[in-house]
C-alpha cells in the first residue's frame, strides 16, 4: 500500500511549529520534507507504519514502542559522523485513514554520496580513506550503544557542504528515500550493499558490527573504484546474491592504479565472506585507515 | 614464538633437562597428572628456570565417563559424572567458571586456561555449553584485576572439523567476542593410534581454524596436545603448540581420560626425523643406518650425537633420549619460522617434498616401514595445504 499524500498543509495541521516544508524525497513508502520548525531547517521524515515497522502478526504497539527505543538509541549517539535526531521524536498519527509514523532528524546541508560519485565517478585516495575513518567513528558510536545500522551504502552517507565530512543517515529505521547506488541501479539498491549473512535468515547468531563493515567495504570499493564490486547493469538480483556470497571481488587498484596496495588490502579485509574474516574490532580497522592518512 | 611441553604422566626429570636445553619453552600442566598438593611447587619450578607455565585443568574430564581422572577428584572445581544438567543456567555455569579460575589464579600462573567440555560436533549441545563457559569465563576474567591473561579452552573432535559452515560459524562466535585474547585448541582426535596421519579435509579446516583465530584475527592461538601438525598450525598463525613425552600426550584422544581395562604393549623406541617429518621406530633406523642414509634421516640436533657416536643404536637410544630428541628437534624447526603465512606454507611443502623423495630413496634401498610411519601423511598434509590455500584464498 502507497504512503497517502501528504501536504504541507497536512504537516503544518499535525505540527504547528512547522511553518514550511517541501517534498525533498520520495520513494515508495517513505517521503521526506525540508521542514522548517521553529525557524530552523530540518529533515521531516513519514512512513508507511504497516510497512516499515510491523512485521507480520507483530503488535502494532509493540510495533512502535521498538521503533521508539531505536530513535532513542540514535539520540544517545554522539559521533559527529552519525545524523542527529531532530526535535520531533517519533510519533504515529492518521493521514487519510492510513497509519503514519514520522519523525525528526537534523538537516544535512550536502550532497549524498550516491550523487556525488554520480558526478566525480571516483574519490581521491586521500578522500575514501576519510570517508573510511568518518564512518568507522559512526559505526563504532552504534555499536557501543549495541546497534548495527544495516543499511550502509552511498545512498545513506551525505558529505557536508561545508566540507567537514560525511554523514551517515537512517540507522535502523533503514528510512530511505535516496535509495539507489549510482552503480547498483535502483532495484537492487540496498540488497547490493548487503552482508552475506544478512541473507542468512536460517543464521542462529546475532549479527554483529562486522556486518557493517562488510556495507561500508562495498561503499568504499564503488568510491575507490567508480565501479560496485558485485553488481553491474546486467546482474540479475538472483546473481547479485550469488556474487556477494561467493565471488571475491578483483582487487580496487586493478580498477584504478592510482589505489595503494595497502588500501586494497583493507577494503578487501573489510569484504570477507565471514564475519571472522573482517575486523575483530573497529579500532583495528581505524588504525589501518588511519595508518594511510598518516603516510598520505 | 614457542612450543611447550604437555603434561602428563611421570614427568621425571623430562620437563627440567628440556628446560635446561631450551628445547621447550614452558610446560602445560594437566590437573589430572599431578597431586593437588604438589602442582605450585611444580608451577614454581618451571618458574625458577623461566619458563612459561599453565595450568590446563582438565575440567572437560568431569563429563566423560567413565572418567579416568586419576588426581582430578582432588581440584575443588572437578566433580565426576557431570551431565548436560550441569550446566544448564547462568548460576551454574558461572560456579564452574569462578572455582576453576580462582584455582588457577592461586598459582600464578602465566596465563589462564578456561574450563571447557569436549564436543564432536559444532551443532552439538556440548559445542553450546562449551561457548557458554568460553562467554562466562571472559565475563569473570573482566572483573578481575591483575589477572593473567585469559585464553579460551576448546577441546574439538576431530570430526567436527568435516562441516565448514559449522567451523564459520563457531569462528565467527569467537571473533564476536572483543575482548578475548587467545584460545587453547585440543584437537580429539579419532582414532588412538600414533600416527602423522590426518584426513586432508578436517586437517585443512584445523589449518584455516588457527589461519583465522591467528593471523587473522590476531588472537594467541596455542594448539595442546598435538605433534609434527603443531608445526603447520604455526605455519598459518598457531602461536604455539605443546607436545608430550609420551604418545597419548601428542595426539588427544578420549580414550585416554576415560577407564579401561589395562592392556597394550610398551612404547617401541622412536627417533623424530625431520627430513622425514615423522617419528620413526629406532628399527627402522637401524635399516636405514645399514642402508648407508643415516646422515639424510638425522635431524641435525645436538642430540643425534648419541646416535652418531653409538657402536650400536639399540644400545645407545633409550627413552629419555628419544623424548627429549622429540622436542628437540620441532623445536628447531619450530624457531624457524617466521610471520608470513604465503612463506611459512612455501617452506613447509619444500620440506614434504623433500621428505617424499627421500622415503622413496630409502624403499629404493630396501628399508620398509611400518604401517604408522610410512609416507602417507606426507601426501594427506599437501592435501590439505592445497585445500587450505582455497578456502583462505591464498
Amino acid at each position: 500500500m502507497p504512503l497517502p499524500t501528504i501536504t504541507e498543509r497536512d504537516i503544518k495541521a499535525i505540527i504547528p511549529e512547522i511553518s514550511s516544508a517541501v517534498e525533498i524525497g520520495h520513494g515508495g513508502q517513505r517521503i521526506v520534507f525540508l521542514a522548517t520548525y521553529s525557524g530552523q531547517p530540518i529533515a521531516l521524515k513519514f512512513a508507511l507504519l504497516s510497512d516499515t515497522f510491523t512485521p507480520e502478526n507483530e503488535d502494532l504497539e509493540v510495533a512502535i514502542l521498538r521503533a521508539q527505543r531505536e530513535t532513542q538509541i540514535l539520540r544517545e549517539c554522539t559521533s559527529p559522523h552519525m545524523v542527529k535526531l531532530g526535535p520531533i521524536g517519533l510519533e504515529t498519527t492518521s493521514i487519510a485513514g492510513q497509519n503514519v509514523l514520522y519523525y525528526s532528524e537534523e538537516f544535512i546541508d550536502g550532497q549524498a554520496l550516491n550523487d556525488v560519485l554520480r558526478s566525480e565517478v571516483t574519490l581521491h585516495t586521500q578522500e575514501v580513506v576519510r570517508l573510511g575513518l568518518q564512518m568507522c567513528s559512526a559505526i563504532a558510536d552504534l555499536w557501543s550503544l549495541g546497534k548495527i545500522h544495516r543499511d550502509i551504502k552511498p545512498g545513506n552517507i551525505m558529505r557536508r557542504a561545508n566540507g567537514t565530512g560525511y554523514v551517515l543517515l537512517d540507522a535502523g529505521l533503514a528510512f530511505d528515500v535516496a535509495g539507489e547506488s549510482i552503480s547498483a541501479g535502483f532495484l537492487v539498491g540496498t540488497m547490493a550493499y548487503f552482508s552475506p549473512e544478512q541473507f542468512d535468515y536460517t543464521s542462529r547468531r546475532a549479527m554483529d558490527f562486522r556486518s557493517d563493515i562488510f556495507s561500508l567495504g562495498v561503499t568504499l570499493y564503488e568510491a575507490a573504484t567508480g565501479q560496485h564490486p558485485f553488481f553491474s547493469p546486467a546482474t540479475s538480483t538472483t546473481h547479485l546474491l550469488s556474487k556477494i556470497l561467493k565471488q571475491t571481488p578483483v582487487p580496487p587498484s586493478s580498477l584504478n592504479p592510482a589505489i595503494p596496495a595497502t588500501l586494497d588490502k583493507v577494503i578487501l579485509r573489510m569484504m570477507g565472506k565471514s564475519p571472522h574474516l573482517r575486523y575483530r574490532r573497529i579500532e583495528q580497522l581505524r588504525e589501518a585507515l588511519a595508518q594511510m592518512q598518516e603516510a598520505q | 614464538m614457542a612450543m611447550y611441553a604437555q603434561h602428563g604422566h611421570g614427568k621425571s626429570y623430562r620437563i627440567d633437562s628440556a628446560l635446561a636445553t631450551g628445547s621447550i619453552d614452558g610446560v602445560i600442566f594437566g590437573a589430572r597428572n599431578e597431586k593437588i598438593e604438589n602442582i605450585k611447587s611444580c608451577v614454581d619450578k618451571v618458574r625458577e628456570e623461566s619458563g612459561i607455565v599453565f595450568l590446563d585443568p582438565q575440567f572437560h574430564v568431569s563429563a566423560l565417563t567413565p572418567p579416568n581422572d586419576r588426581f582430578l577428584p582432588d581440584y575443588p572445581y572437578y566433580k565426576a559424572g557431570r551431565t548436560s544438567a550441569d550446566f544448564i543456567g547462568v548460576k551454574k555455569i558461572s560456579s564452574h567458571v569462578k572455582t576453576t579460575l580462582d584455582f588457577e589464579l592461586a598459582l600464578q600462573l602465566d596465563k589462564l586456561l578456561s574450563p571447557t567440555v569436549i564436543f564432536d560436533s559444532f551443532e552439538s549441545k556440548w559445542c553450546q555449553t562449551a561457548l557458554n563457559l568460553a562467554d562466562a569465563s571472559l565475563e569473570y576474567h573482566a572483573s578481575l584485576t591483575g589477572a593473567p591473561p585469559l585464553l579460551l579452552s576448546f577441546v574439538i573432535g576431530e570430526e567436527a572439523l568435516e562441516s565448514r559452515i559449522e567451523l564459520d560459524d563457531f569462528l565467527d562466535q569467537v571473533t564476536s567476542w572483543e575482548t578475548v585474547s587467545g584460545v587453547y585448541i585440543i584437537l580429539s582426535r579419532e582414532s588412538s593410534s600414533y600416527s602423522q596421519r590426518f584426513e586432508p579435509e578436517r586437517l585443512a579446516n584445523a589449518l584455516y581454524l588457527n589461519y583465522v583465530l591467528g593471523s587473522i584475527n590476531g588472537l594467541e592461538v596455542i594448539n595442546g596436545y598435538t605433534d609434527f601438525c603443531g608445526l603447520l598450525f604455526r605455519s598459518v598463525g598457531g602461536s604455539a603448540f605443546a607436545t608430550g613425552w609420551s604418545q597419548s600426550l601428542r595426539q588427544f584422544h578420549k580414550r585416554s581420560f576415560t577407564k579401561h581395562k589395562p592392556g597394550g604393549q610398551q612404547a617401541k623406541l622412536r627417533y623424530t626425523s625431520i627430513p622425514l617429518l615423522n617419528s620413526i621406530l629406532l628399527t627402522e633406523l637401524q635399516q636405514i643406518y645399514e642402508s648407508g642414509r643415516l646422515d639424510m634421516v638425522l635431524s641435525g640436533v645436538p642430540l643425534d650425537k648419541v646416535i652418531t657416536d653409538a657402536d650400536s643404536l639399540e644400545d645407545s637410544w633409550n627413552a629419555l633420549y628419544s623424548e627429549l630428541h622429540h622436542w628437540e628437534s620441532l623445536k628447531t624447526v619450530e624457531k624457524g619460522i617466521g610471520e608470513d603465512v604465503l612463506t611459512n606454507l612455501s617452506v613447509f611443502e619444500e620440506r614434504i617434498t623433500s621428505a617424499q623423495e627421500l622415503y622413496v630413496m630409502l624403499k629404493e634401498d630396501g628399508v620398509i616401514f611400518g604401517p604408522q610411519t610410512r609416507p602417507d601423511h606426507l601426501k594427506e598434509w599437501i592435501e590439505a595445504i592445497e585445500k587450505f590455500r582455497e578456502i583462505a584464498s591464498l
